[in-house]
């Protein structure tokens, strides 16, 4: 029937069993078997955000030996099944204890690998998000700025440094989603463009239904349309409000600033 | 068909308060369950009446008044200690002014219908370690008969309580939970019977019907759903794999009380998506049942998806319809099948009929003349992923159609999503999942939903109605000419019936996951629905 898998119960259950030796092992010791099918799933269900070596992309990478929202086996186990809530990081629900078990072992297995280098100058590069990237204007990190595009106080822990560089140079090509409970895996900055008696509209939508649209539009300003009085509504896809920054940086440039984002860790939080 | 008009019903209400005044007393007599569907003061059976149409018959809210409707009053449900027990799947019943909703995982609620006052609370004692594999830990509501209410729970019994203080009359254990069987719909009640199915497939139960003494709680019978060795249907099973074969129980049925036959659906083989381990049709799972309710022997059977590998399981409600089909008058049942297709079987002798698309799929031809669907090849869950639509949750699910008999027209709530589908090894271990793969649905902005009108002979659609996401709630039709639907976004919503316009909406703050049910206090029609915790009623004064 599997109207939707919560398997919070089973892995209660699963983690029971192992009780009392689970204190200190939620994970069991894994046979070169366990990881092989860990390794299958986690290339199915977690490589295109995290990246098919575990390197990150749009999710953070692996390849580090503490994982902030895991940071013990039986969060980690958690986190694989549920999720994490308002990230984009689904649950893979549908998956079964022991193979939970094999793709947390596998992921705690890249957690031994050196991490990727991150090229650049973080110092050099937070001047260059004050001055020519002028990043303020539309971001927030650690408190200060304008919230239009999504805060980066702890940008670092949840992109890798190749996604943030495709970021800053070509912002179209892929944009953040969040995970709702309900609806599924949404593009949180959609470009939506309205047309209404009043006039033309452009913005980023923050919610819908089947009635209505909100939207923000460049200025921070909130709109609310009722569909009814729509004359157009056109969604974006593959388009971003953020302006690409391949010609205003130059090589050395984009290092500093992918440098200074990957700094952002969210200590300030 | 229904007879007298609800204006009369509502003249004979307004002589039996007078008679009674404010008491509540509750007729809930198998004949009251037999006139269900022509009392639109009352809702006393899951589906509102043994024919299963979600039809209220009321009709003083209409297409030019409804904008004017207001909450009267609304329930705020209980906390409960378990963990996991926030979703709310339940159709409230009312039996003269007297409410009774469940609340996650199993507790049962009495409310004063006419303000929302909380009559009793019955609470079982559910483990929060209870196992509930495959679907979150809800329930869908209670059966009435004779003044008891019935409630299945979440770890596999069945509770008579009494309906006017909620104290139990017994308790009955209907299936072992610890191997993954429970309880989550709402029980039919027949006369002196009462009838529920089991959930479980994802952990490879093998699943039954039963029927249980509404008196003594003692067991009338049982039907297995997958065959043993030697049974009618065991050579569609291979080996062993019959023992775990699934095909659970889970969704309340239909009853024809001419006919004298119980229609029941069932759901998935198992495991899900690995067909590998258990070739052949898999009967009877993903077919509905046509039963003797008082031995539960099988009449006939119609299975909509033969060796089923999306879990697309047929737990949709039969909806029992009457009328001229191809110029003969037939009586009918009508199905729009999670795998996307609309059935219409006889349901005398099960004979197919006619079998339509309704939504989009890649997994199919079309449905061949027998009945079979011709699948396309290439479509099953592979280890490196397949694409198909729909996605495992279906073009519907288990949440209710609605029929109106007056116009002949069958709604429908419409998911529209793909997904891409694994198949994986897996050993059967009790009480675990046992799926055999997975899947990865086409969400967000991927994916949208719709209420659909069906002309209920042919199939073809009438008009539909687009929601942003695929919706997990159903419909229900009204005498006043409207349709009420919900979204996952929070909107309860009423179409105008002739042409799907929207012409109403109240946003509820919170993910719909049921049905809309109607009745009426003091002739005064009511609508209700649950959005998140709280349940909302409807009326225009």
């Amino acid at each position: 029937m599997l109207t939707e898998l919560l398997p919070g119960a089973v892995l209660r259950r699963l983690l029971q069993g192992c009780l009392p030796a689970l204190l200190c092992l939620a994970i069991p010791p894994s046979t070169a078997q366990d990881l092989d099918n860990g390794e299958q799933l986690f290339r199915t269900l977690c490589a295109r955000c995290h990246g098919i070596l575990g390197e990150g992309g749009e999710g953070p990478s692996l390849k580090r030996a503490r994982l902030d929202h895991a940071p013990d086996d039986e969060t980690l186990l958690s986190v694989i099944s549920a999720g994490i809530p308002g990230t984009g990081m689904p649950g893979a629900r549908q998956l079964s204890g022991g193979d939970a078990r094999d793709v947390a072992a596998y992921v705690r297995s890249l957690g031994q690998l050196p991490e990727e280098p991150v090229p650049g100058d973080a110092l050099a590069g937070q001047q260059i998000y004050e001055t020519i990237g002028n990043c303020a204007s539309c971001h927030i990190a650690n408190g200060v700025g304008t919230g239009i595009g999504p805060e980066l106080t702890d940008v670092g822990l949840r992109r890798n440094a190749a996604y943030l560089r495709q970021s800053v140079l070509s912002p179209d090509a892929d944009q953040p989603r969040v995970v709702d409970r309900f609806r599924g895996t949404l593009n949180a900055f959609l470009t939506v463009r309205i047309v209404t008696e009043r006039g033309a509209y452009e913005g980023m939508r923050i919610n819908e239904d089947a009635f209505s649209v909100q939207m923000r539009d460049i200025t921070g300003r909130i709109y609310s349309f009722e569909k009814a009085d729509l004359i157009s509504y056109e969604k974006a896809f593959g388009h971003s409000f953020m302006p690409g920054y391949s010609a205003a940086l130059n090589e050395q440039q984009t290092d500093d600033l992918v440098s200074y984002l990957m700094s952002l860790k969210g200590e300030n939080r | 068909m229904r007879q007298g008009s609800p204006t009369v019903s509502f003249l004979s209400l307004f002589i039996i308060s007078f008679f009674v005044g404010t008491e509540l007393l509750a007729d809930t007599s198998y004949q009251a369950l037999l006139a269900d569907e022509e009392n639109g003061a009352d809702w006393l059976s899951y589906s509102g009446g043994y024919r299963s149409h979600r039809f209220s018959p009321l009709n003083q809210v209409t297409p030019e008044n409804v904008n004017q409707l207001k909450v009267l009053w609304a329930y705020q449900m209980q906390p409960t200690g378990i963990n996991g027990a926030g979703l709310q799947e339940t159709t409230p019943l009312v039996a003269d002014d007297i409410m009774y909703l469940t609340e996650s995982p199993s507790s049962v609620t009495a409310l004063d219908a006419r303000t929302g006052r909380m009559l009793w609370h019955f609470v079982p004692d559910i483990s929060n370690e209870v196992l509930n594999i495959g679907f979150p830990r809800i329930n869908r509501g209670v059966a009435l008969v004779d003044g008891s209410v019935y409630v299945a729970t979440l770890d596999g019994r069945l509770f008579a309580l009494d309906a006017g203080t909620g104290a139990v009359r017994w308790q009955t254990r209907v299936a072992d939970n610890a191997v993954g069987f429970s309880l989550t719909l709402a029980p039919l009640a027949l006369d002196g019977k009462i009838i529920v199915g089991v959930s479980g497939a994802e952990a490879g139960v093998r699943g039954f019907v039963d029927a249980y003494d509404a008196n003594s709680g003692n067991r009338l019978w049982r039907t297995f759903t997958v065959p043993a060795p030697g049974e009618p249907g065991s050579e569609t099973w291979q080996g062993d794999a019959w023992q775990t074969g699934g095909g659970s129980t889970w969704l309340t049925g239909s009853f024809d009380p001419e006919l004298d036959l119980l229609y029941w659906t069932t759901g998935n083989p198992a495991p899900d998506w690995n067909g590998d381990l258990r070739p052949g049709d898999n009967l009877f799972t993903c077919s509905v049942l046509a039963l003797n309710p008082d031995t539960g022997e099988l009449r006939w059977h119609f299975q909509y998806t033969p060796h089923d590998t999306h879990d697309w399981d047929a737990n949709q409600i039969p909806v029992l319809v009457d009328g001229e089909f191809n110029g003969q008058q037939r009586r009918l049942l009508a199905l729009a099948n999670r795998n996307a297709f609309y059935y219409l079987l006889d349901r005398e002798t099960g004979e197919f009929l006619l079998g339509e698309e309704y939504s989009y799929q890649t997994w199919a031809e079309r449905i061949g003349d027998d009945g079979r669907p011709i699948v396309l090849a290439n479509t099953d869950p592979t280890r490196e992923g397949n694409v198909v639509w729909p996605s495992l949750q279906g073009a519907t699910n288990w949440f209710s159609p609605s029929y109106n008999p007056r116009t002949e027209q069958f709604f429908v709530s419409n998911r529209r999503m793909g997904a891409m589908y694994f198949k994986a090894d897996v050993d059967y271990e009790p009480g675990t999942p046992f799926l055999g793969g997975g899947e990865q649905a086409f969400d967000g902005d991927n994916a949208s939903g719709a209420i659909v009108a069906l002309d209920v002979m042919s199939g073809a659609r009438q008009w539909e109605f687009e929601l942003q996401t695929p919706p997990w709630s159903g419909v229900m039709a009204t005498g006043g000419g409207l349709v009420f639907g919900s979204s996952n976004e929070g909107n309860f919503f009423a179409l105008d019936a002739r042409d799907g316009q929207a012409l109403w909406n109240f946003n509820t703050g919170a993910h719909i996951r049921t049905n809309p049910m109607g009745f009426a206090v003091d002739g005064k029609q009511r609508i209700a629905i649950l959005g998140g915790q709280t349940l909302f009623v409807f009326g225009l004064e």
